[in-house]
């Protein structure tokens, strides 16, 4: 059996109704599991439903026992465990502001450039960079951005999808 | 069309569900629906008089009849008495709805006069909640609650309906034209490879044993009927869970008691030393289990369930069905009738022997008295005297629940309504009198104790009320037995809280709320009282005076595994209680 703790993507689709959000995360406190990232939205206005997309980590055995509590939940339609997928995309969003008052930016800006982060905001005192990729491509930006002065930074969860047919059906 | 209000739908919506009994309590948001209750003849309201024993009652009547309970509170303190009885009938897999009322939507959230969350609060402990914000799906909700309560496995949904909903009008168009707004679409039919897989362990085992729980029973009587049949063409020894009991008949040469922290030497050391473990509709709960590392080493593991959540939670199974048990047992019986296999006798004939010699250990034994009542004897005295009338039995919680499920004999389903899960002091007299109510003709007893009897004493006023012949047998030993059982196992003697002390005397409780009393404390006198207590037609509390140092034996002792039982009092833990068993519950 396997005891690894390893990292799973649970892709959830759900009815968009008032406290789903609620039950699925009280399902994973309640339980004692472990929520890593966490985002959701409507993805479907006409059918009123929501994907949920959860990071969480554990063996075999309670991954198993966390997708089967998750499908008991009556507002939950399906759910897919990404990771265990032939192959899938995993990006995340990150938004950081530098403090860039009396600095020269030319450097940082060629920087950014060529890892394809947007600066969104760009004043005298500030920069707002904006970029997408995977958790570790994230991770580097930041630690490439370390030097500078970071007044605050936001990272979305991780939102992940299958490619070719392996699709998360509603 | 013509609308009507939400309390009308309610009511509509109830009477389409063939709701005729409710458990409640009236309160100031739900008055719409109590002014609608008033006005029609068809659902019956039984007045319970704390809302806790609503759920219980609604329970007990559930358990006893394979129905919906339906239960109507107030608001905030209504609600929020209910929590217990929810969670207690989540963790028993009870079908519940629970109407609550909710003070008006644009009053939420505002800390109003008796404003709960109840839909928050009561999300972890109910298979589903509502809070209804448009009397246009009000009819949807309450129909959707039903299907859900019911279908899959069981358990309690809530509709919470704020006063305001109750008083706005919509089209009810009737049952039939009501679309259930929910996905859920619980899989009944089982896999037929598996099936297959299973038939060849089946003829395999040399050592096999049938664990049945509860499921069974919540499946319905095609499904013990059909369990009935497997396990009789098979031979095989059958041992049940507190919540399993009456699923396959006790008294049966095949049944081997009831396993688990108190279950038989017998079971126990089957389960232990088994070949192929079939588990039918239980869900390896740690009374059951003991250590989980060392539960049943040698086995091979079947487990057929409705919930695919309960597979490999706490032990893992070499083999799952996931689907209704009827259906599973139904198709495991035409297979074996389609492959004509005969199972030899001879194969589990060595097994047989083996079970037959730790039955011979005869580990229920006590030692009588003719001084003092012993509670195994009274409850002996009890089964003999009332088997006749096939009755319903409930209980609280303790030592006495324990010895109850050990010495009764439940040869048919839903007759044992017992708090298995949550361990609920105070289920047994609201349980027993949801049950009176469904089953107005039988004998019905609540066996007690005399501390859980007084968490829901207050409810011998309905009881008064309605004229509710129950009958309550208190084992009055003036502790908490259980907790003192553990006190003297885990914690050197120091009975920390658990003696009663200032009992009522129950003779005078009962007749104060004119029902009568019976007290003894003589082991002559003891089957006179149970006499007199079903020939007299109305209530009776029976205060039955017991050795108050006897223990429920036998016990696998916390982190303990099955083959380290304690027999009796004279056995010993062999060396210390391991701390991982001390901190175990």
């Amino acid at each position: 059996m396997n005891k690894k703790n390893l990292k799973h993507i649970l892709s959830i689709m759900v009815d968009n109704e008032p406290g789903v959000l609620a039950r699925v995360v009280g399902l994973f406190s309640g339980r004692g599991y472990n929520i890593e990232s966490l985002s959701v939205s409507e993805v479907d206005s006409h059918k009123f439903l929501s994907r949920i997309t959860v990071v969480t980590s554990g063996t075999k055995i309670i991954v198993d026992q966390i997708k089967a509590q998750l499908a008991k939940l009556i507002p939950v339609h399906n759910l897919v465990d990404i990771t265990e997928l032939k192959s899938f995309i995993g990006k995340e969003l990150i938004l950081i502001k530098l403090d860039v008052k009396n600095k020269k930016t030319f450097d940082l800006k060629k920087k950014l450039e060529r890892l394809s982060a947007k600066i969104l905001e760009e004043n005298d005192l500030e920069i707002i960079v904006q970029f997408t990729g995977s958790p570790n491509e994230v991770k580097k930006i930041e630690n490439i951005l370390q030097p500078y002065k970071i007044i605050e930074q936001t990272r979305s969860g991780l939102v992940s999808m299958a490619t070719g047919t392996d699709y998360i059906k509603k | 069309m013509k609308k009507i209000t939400g309390a009308e739908i309610v009511i509509q919506t109830l009477i389409e569900e063939k709701v005729d009994v409710i458990f409640g309590y009236p309160g100031g948001a739900v008055l719409p629906i109590y002014d609608e209750l008033f006005k029609q003849k068809k659902i019956r309201h039984i007045l319970v008089r704390h809302e806790q024993a609503a759920v219980h009652a609604a329970e007990g009547y559930a358990r006893s009849t394979g129905r919906i309970g339906v239960v109507l509170v107030t608001s905030g303190p209504g609600a929020t008495n209910t929590v217990t009885g929810l969670a207690d009938a989540m963790m028993d897999s009870v079908p519940l709805v629970c109407i609550s009322g909710q003070v008006p939507t644009h009053m939420i959230g505002n800390d109003a006069f008796q404003e709960a969350d109840i839909v928050g609060i009561t999300r972890p402990c109910t298979k589903h909640n509502y809070l209804v914000k448009d009397v246009n799906i009000l009819p949807n909700v309450i129909h959707s609650a039903f299907f859900i309560a019911k279908n899959g496995r069981p358990g309690p949904v809530l509709v919470d309906i704020p006063k305001d909903i109750q008083t706005f009008k919509a089209v009810y168009k009737g049952k039939k034209n009501t679309k259930v707004i929910s996905y859920y679409k619980p899989n009944l039919k089982p896999n037929i490879n598996q099936i297959d897989q299973f038939i060849k362990l089946l003829e395999n085992s040399e050592k096999p044993i049938f664990y049945v729980g509860g499921g069974v029973i919540n499946s319905g009587e095609v499904a013990s009927k059909n369990l009935f049949k497997l396990i009789k063409s098979t031979g095989f020894p059958c041992t049940q869970t507190l919540m399993g009991l009456g699923a396959y008949p006790t008294s049966d040469n095949q049944c081997v008691g009831m396993l688990g922290m108190h279950g038989t030497y017998e079971a126990n050391m089957s389960m232990y030393n088994c070949d192929l473990m079939i588990c039918v509709g239980a869900r390896f709960d740690d009374r059951i289990t003991g250590k989980v590392s060392g539960f049943s080493p040698k086995s091979k593991k079947v487990h057929f369930d409705i919930d695919a959540s309960s597979f490999n939670k706490s032990v893992n199974v070499d083999l799952t069905v996931q689907g209704d048990l009827a259906r599973i047992l139904q198709a495991i019986n035409k297979k074996i009738e389609e492959k004509k296999i005969s199972f030899k006798k001879a194969k589990i004939k060595d097994w047989w022997i083996q079970i037959n010699k730790w039955r011979s250990k005869d580990c229920l034994k006590f030692k009588n008295s003719d001084k003092i009542i012993k509670p195994q004897h009274a409850l002996k005295r009890l089964d003999f005297l009332t088997k006749k009338y096939n009755p319903f039995i409930t209980t609280e919680v303790g030592q006495h629940q324990m010895w109850a499920a050990q010495f009764l004999t439940f040869n048919k389903p839903k007759h044992w309504m017992t708090s298995g899960g949550l361990g609920t002091m105070g289920y047994g007299l609201p349980a027993a009198m949801g049950v009176q109510i469904a089953h107005p003709n039988s004998l019905v007893i609540d066996v007690a104790g005399e501390a859980s009897i007084l968490m829901n004493i207050q409810e011998m006023s309905t009881i008064k009320q309605f004229r509710l012949p129950v009958k309550i047998f208190i084992l009055n030993n003036q502790y908490m037995g259980m907790v003192r059982q553990w006190q003297e196992l885990l914690h050197g003697n120091r009975l920390s809280e658990s003696y009663m002390d200032s009992l009522p005397d129950f003779v005078k409780l009962a007749e104060s709320f004119g029902a009568t009393g019976l007290r003894t404390e003589k082991p002559s006198e003891i089957d006179d009282l149970i006499k007199e207590m079903i020939k007299v037609k109305g209530p009776v509390i029976c205060d039955v005076i017991v050795d108050p140092s006897e223990n429920c034996f036998p016990m696998i002792p916390s982190g303990s595994t099955h083959n380290q039982m304690l027999l009796g009092p004279n056995d010993k833990v062999e060396g210390e209680i391991s701390e991982d068993g001390m901190v175990l519950v």
